[in-house]
């Protein structure tokens, strides 16, 4: 082994606040805390600036400059917006504005968290809830994009819960739901590390369970604890989980519920304070905040074993306070927290019991308060900015501005003004005073790298096509994942995980440049590489290699060899490197044909999308043969994805329909679909110069010539210019299911 | 009979088919208090905490009522940990729709919707119906809410919606006197075990004894939305029930839109006697959870239904063929609940659903009072508070009859609550906490009182006095009359979601966790 740079490479304390900065959505001490103080300060009744812009998050303000993530206009028009603005005068630097696209967000339930600022690259870092994931610069250059519904299987709930990135070293760290491929299958809260500058994947963990009930935008809160970087953070899964940051790797969960954990979580003293308005494990009462002791030294699970599992001893103390949605602060040794039913609470973090209530409203949805100067700026759901000044035995409304809009997110504060979206507007409100002066964030302690002890190879995990060839940076990391250098001259070799349960391997060879290649006759495939440098110390990489355009695929080479029990049938899996297809749809023989169809296997899938090729496709034709079973009553939906737009047969609305997040798109003729009767459904998206489209859908029945014009052709304003082509399935509450077949994706001419 | 009959049951949601939430009960107590729980340190260290029977639980877990804390209250029974519905008390039974987080059979362990059964005068635990999930997740089955309806009990059978789209019919008497009628109980209470099949649980004594399933998913292609509801309404020898049909994940797609919002079976056989026109599935904004209704207009049987696109219908209890040769409801009248300034914005656009001042359907129950129909229109609780109407229709007219109410009411905001009528106030609260007094007359307000709390359950009127229960888990006593005078309030440690009920000199109350049966000078643990 090679260490092409043995100096410790410099961790770049990313975190550490800057006079006036309020980098990410729970402010500088991740807990809802301003750092600021003010000589005689008072928040003004009117606002200093508004901005044109809804939301139901929290901006980030870096350097005088204002980062906002907002949504505009209604229907068809509504697009979300990350907007730069000047704090002082409120003027627009830039914004750059996005579509939704095939997401289940309901009820205008858009910007659920917060952008994140790295200041020390002078980045801002969006994820959407559909799954686009990017980085700017602080000009407003769009420097990468990743998109995590097509090529990782992020998954989309109506809640529409998003939170935020957050920047760890030269990372950035988010997690959501997903059903990816292979291992990475089964729906979990999974976190994803990227390399901050680039976007490669390094790492991506599931340390809570699967499946989980719900979804969780909580916040990760980091710490150096046993000489590790590690986060904590409450999953979709009930869990509150602990991840060492550097390297991914999960080091323990606890168990504070049976729903979701959507609160931040805070630290105080080496014991974490969690808060859920759900299910608890051992009692039927529902919700509860909870402080419990953090393990002092952290141990990697143990072989054969996902991750280690606090005992419930670790509990110290608990109280009955449901907060579903909205984060507690810390302020020295009180917790406040505005629980579900609208009541603020000061409970003593050492002892959990409850000091005081005030009662503020009938609800509190997503809101979470924040701490300035003595004061707690409280956003309540009527659109009421509640200041309070929390005294020792009772709290005290002294202040009221009242809003447009509801307040679902949570203000963040940044040299003396105050920052609030609301569903109407965004706000900005100047504290006046007399001089601010500022607390010191103390920087985080980042241990020195020991002896390299494994591999970190970025990219974790690519997408090649035939022809195609990846490189890789390989790393050294030591065992607490602390970077140790940058490693060459390994020996890459293809690798089955023991505990896969495909084992499948990858039609592509690393060459001696230590690229990995894609030859021009490679296959669909998904596998798994491993490079091992000297002394022994290795990594793995998994990938898929999906076809290039055009694909035509009629099923008839893929061999039925599994049985299935129930229906005493020969069937196969969908082809492995399909994102989010197993289990959901399977390959079998209808009528002595094979064909691709819908799976029964498990309800929780009545409705399945697989995307078959990588997301930057454009411009290409897509065509299937589709069937669905039923009777006159009751039918199922067939549809095909195109480059973001789904174009479905809706069999028991007899309707084609074009959508792609049915609030922001649906257009409709009717279409009567027989039940058990062929169909040749077919879709090309084409983009015009102004950046309008239309999406056209032609179905006609398959014994039939193809007629000329099209069934359906659905303009938009704002086309979406590439995306992986997919199938859609929709059999409800598995009772008629739906088949597809000869299906062909070809570039336009 | 517009109310039951003194020291009588309460078989049904509402009391009988006028579903008027009026009790003619006497004495029953004022002061009494749901005492406290034993407390966390006999906490069990994990879930799957077993009650054999309500006595036994109270002498020895933490989260069982300290009787000796209690003030008349004659016994205490555990439930799950999410309980939305109203006891109903017959024949010396009470039952009760809840879930399966305290697990009465070790052999059902896990979320499942039940319904408990207990002895009416000790509380004793005698069955449960276990009706496992549908495994599809919050869509259709949202994750512990149990069973959301208790039954509806006509002689010696009850009738109520599972959690699977599916109406039972159960034998009041459980497996006692035998397993009568259907005989696949344990295919029934099949839950998919660790490998995901399903593993078949023999009926023991606790369990019920079901008479028959009708599948509504499987006969008709209903798609419900989250969950099932809506307490069924047995007239003569048919039943009617919503079916809940309603919209997806996305809230814009509806997979079902010719399949029928409400149906009419067979009440000992569960056969399909007839079903809506899918007028309301086509154009449903949620789902359609409400309560049917009986009325006697022009001497003839009417069927009232509030239905999830926002309009209440008047049916015959009678169906004709349509072109497909499907047995149609006939239709008397229908009613749009919404005004037109809620489905439209002054510009005539429709307005958002969902959205504090868009259209809502109906989830509360119609009630039938002096030959007019009274209901609220509201939204699922999880869409906050919004605009809201009350409307007093006369079911005595034919056709549409939107805008031609005899008055309505808009402020109240919207509402989930069965309004309960007597000596002509109606009285209404609204979800977003208020109780309002009106003239039933003229829809005038007489007075209205701030709970401070979401309210999901409904008043119950009884001995002169008005109890009203709310999400923070306060119980209000208001005088009932023309003037506002609050007698009282006494706090439960849990959200009070049902609705108050009195039976036989008793006041049942169900919090999410506990029935309590509170009754004047009862001495708890005497049972």
């Amino acid at each position: 082994m090679k260490i092409l740079n043995s100096l410790l490479v410099l961790a770049a304390l990313s975190t550490s606040a800057t006079a006036g900065d309020w980098l990410s959505w729970r402010g500088p001490y991740q807990n809802g805390v301003s750092t600021e103080h003010y000589k005689n300060g008072r928040l003004s009744d009117t606002p200093a600036w508004t901005y044109d812009s809804r939301g139901r998050g929290t901006p980030v303000i870096c350097e005088g400059k204002v980062f906002s993530w907002g949504y505009r206009g209604e229907k068809d028009k509504l697009v979300e917006m990350l907007t730069c603005m000047d704090a002082k005068s409120g003027k627009v630097l830039w914004e750059h504005q996005f579509r939704d696209f095939l997401s289940d967000t309901v009820y205008d339930r858009y910007t659920i968290g917060a952008p994140a600022v790295d200041p020390a690259t002078k980045r801002v870092y969006l994820g959407t809830h559909y799954g686009l994931f990017m980085c700017f610069d602080f000009e407003g250059k769009k420097l990468w994009e990743i998109d995590m519904m097509e090529d990782l299987g992020r998954m989309s709930f109506p809640n529409s819960r998003v939170g935020t990135a957050v920047i760890e070293g030269d990372l950035a760290i988010l997690h959501c739901i997903s059903s990816n491929w292979g291992a990475d299958g089964p729906a979990a809260d999974r976190f994803y590390a990227f390399d901050k500058m680039t976007g490669e994947l390094v790492w991506w963990s599931l340390p809570g369970v699967s499946p989980p009930v719900d979804s969780s935008f909580s916040l990760p809160v980091f710490e150096t604890r046993d000489g590790k970087r590690v986060f904590y953070a409450g999953t979709g899964c009930g869990n509150v989980v602990c991840v060492n940051a550097r390297n991914g790797k999960p080091l323990w969960r606890w168990q504070a519920c049976k729903n979701g954990v959507n609160a931040t979580v805070l630290l105080r003293n080496g014991k974490l304070i969690s808060v859920h308005g759900d299910e608890n494990v051992d009692t039927s009462e529902k919700g509860r905040m909870a402080a419990i002791t953090l393990p002092e030294k952290l141990m990697p699970p143990a072989p054969g074993a996902e991750n280690n599992v606090l005992d419930p001893k670790v509990e110290v103390w608990r109280n009955p306070i449901g907060s579903s949605n909205g984060s507690p602060v810390l302020v020295g040794d009180r917790i406040y927290v505005l629980d579900d039913t609208g009541v603020m609470n000061a409970v003593n973090a050492d002892t959990g019991v409850i000091e005081w209530t005030l009662k503020m409203a009938t609800a509190n949805v997503h809101a979470s308060a924040i701490f300035v100067d003595g004061l707690l700026y409280v956003p309540q759901l009527d659109g009421r900015l509640a200041v309070v000044k929390p005294g020792d035995k009772s709290g005290e409304i002294v202040q009221e501005v009242k809003l447009s809009g509801q307040c679902i997110g949570a203000p963040a504060v940044a040299n003396g003004q105050l920052y609030i979206h609301t569903t109407d507007k965004f706000y900005v409100f100047a504290i006046t005073n007399e001089g601010i002066t500022e607390d010191a964030v103390p920087a985080p302690v980042i241990p020195a790298a020991g002896k390299p002890a494994a591999l970190q190879i970025i990219p974790a995990e690519v997408v090649l096509t035939p022809g195609e060839k990846k490189t890789f940076r390989v790393r050294a990391i030591d065992a607490a994942g602390f970077v140790t250098g940058d490693v060459s001259n390994v020996k890459w070799e293809s690798f089955i995980p023991p505990t896969a349960k495909v084992k499948s391997t990858l039609d592509a060879k690393f060459n001696d440049a230590g690229e990995l290649v894609a030859e021009a006759t490679a296959k669909r495939s998904a596998g798994a590489f491993k490079a091992t440098a000297e002394g022994g110390i290795f990594g793995t990489i998994r990938g898929r290699v999906l076809q290039n355009l055009p694909i035509v695929e009629n099923f008839n080479d893929i061999e039925l060899n599994e049985d299935q029990p129930t229906e005493k049938i020969k069937f196969a899996y969908p082809p492995l490197p399909w994102i989010g297809a197993r289990f959901k749809f399977d390959v079998r023989e209808l009528e002595g044909e094979k064909v691709f169809a819908k799976s029964f296997d498990r309800i929780l899938f009545q409705r399945g999308v697989t995307f078959i090729a990588p997301s930057n496709l454009s411009n290409y034709t897509m065509q299937a043969d589709v069937l669905t079973d039923g009777s006159a009553r009751v039918k199922s939906d067939i549809g095909l994805i195109n480059q973001r737009y789904m174009i479905v047969l809706r069999g028991n609305a007899n309707q084609l329909e074009v959508n792609s997040n049915l609030e922001r798109l649906k257009q409709t003729v009717p279409f009567k679909m027989i039940a058990n009767k062929w169909y040749t459904l077919k879709t090309r998206v084409d983009a015009n110069a102004d950046g309008s489209g239309v999406v056209k859908g032609k179905v006609w029945d398959r014994t039939t010539p193809e007629p000329e014009a099209w069934t359906i052709e659905a303009k938009v304003d704002m086309v979406h210019k590439n995306g992986s082509p997919g199938i859609f399935g929709f059999t409800p509450l598995n009772q008629k299911r739906v088949y597809l077949d000869n299906l062909s994706v070809i570039p336009n001419k | 009979m517009s109310v039951a009959a003194s020291a009588a049951d309460w078989p049904q949601w509402g009391g009988n088919n006028t579903r008027n939430m009026v009790s003619s009960e006497k004495n029953l107590p004022v002061e009494f208090s749901p005492g406290t729980k034993l407390g966390p340190k006999a906490a069990p260290k994990i879930a799957g905490r077993l009650r054999p029977d309500a006595q036994e639980a109270n002498a020895s877990t933490a989260e069982d009522i300290d009787m000796s804390t209690t003030k008349n209250c004659a016994w205490v029974a555990k439930l799950g940990s999410q309980t939305y519905g109203s006891p109903i008390v017959a024949d010396g039974r009470v039952y009760v729709g809840t879930n399966n987080e305290s697990p009465r059979n070790p052999k059902h362990i896990g979320d499942r919707g039940i319904v408990m059964c207990f002895e009416e005068k000790t509380g004793k635990f005698l069955w449960q119906l276990v009706s496992p999930k549908m495994g599809t997740g919050k869509v259709n089955d949202w994750e512990y809410l149990g069973i959301c309806a208790s039954p509806t009990i006509v002689g010696n059978r009850a009738y109520v919606p599972t959690n699977r789209c599916q109406i039972v019919c159960l034998d009041v008497e459980g497996m006692a006197n035998g397993n009568q009628g259907f005989q696949d109980e344990a295919k029934f209470m099949a839950s998919p075990g660790p490998d995901g099949k399903p593993v078949e649980v023999e009926p023991g004594p606790t369990d019920a004894d079901i008479i028959w399933v009708y599948d509504m998913y499987k006969e008709l292609g209903i798609f419900q939305h989250n969950a099932t509801s809506g307490y069924p309404l047995v007239v003569g020898d048919k039943v009617f029930v919503p079916t809940c049909n309603g919209v997806d994940w996305t809230h814009t797609n509806i997979p079902a839109p010719n399949a029928p919002s409400f149906i009419m079976l067979n009440y000992e056989t569960g056969e399909l006697l007839g079903e809506m026109d899918h007028v309301v599935s086509e154009r449903v904004l949620h789902c359609s959870w409400s309560s049917p209704t009986f009325a006697e207009v022009n001497k003839k049987p009417q069927i009232v239904f509030a239905a999830g696109d926002g309009w209440v219908y008047g049916m015959a209890p009678e169906t004709k063929k349509d072109a497909e040769g499907l047995d149609i409801i006939k239709e008397y009248w229908r009613y749009d609940a919404n005004p037109p300034e809620y489905r439209k914005d002054e510009k005539g656009e429709a307005r958002k659903y969902a959205e504090y001042d868009g259209p809502s359907e109906l989830i509360a129950t119609p009630v039938v009072y002096e030959g007019l129909v009274y209901v609220p229109i509201g939204q699922d609780p999880e869409h906050g508070e919004g605009v809201g109407m009350f409307s007093c229709i006369d079911p005595t007219k034919e056709g549409d009859l939107s805008g031609k109410a005899v008055w309505t009411f808009k402020g109240i905001e919207r509402s989930i609550s069965t309004p309960a009528i007597k000596d002509g106030i109606v009285y209404a609260p609204d979800y977003t906490g208020r109780l309002f007094a009106l003239d039933a007359k003229t829809g005038k307000e007489l007075w209205k009182f701030d709970t401070k709390g979401h309210i999901w359950g409904s008043p119950l009127v009884v001995d002169g006095k008005i109890y009203l229960g709310n999400e923070e888990g306060e119980l209000f006593i208001l005088a009932e009359g023309k003037e506002l005078k609050e007698l009282g309030s006494i706090e439960f440690p849990s959200p009070v979601m049902g609705t108050p009920v009195a039976a036989n000199g008793v006041l049942y109350l169900t919090t999410h966790t506990h029935l309590y049966a509170f009754k004047q000078g009862a001495t708890g643990g005497a049972q």
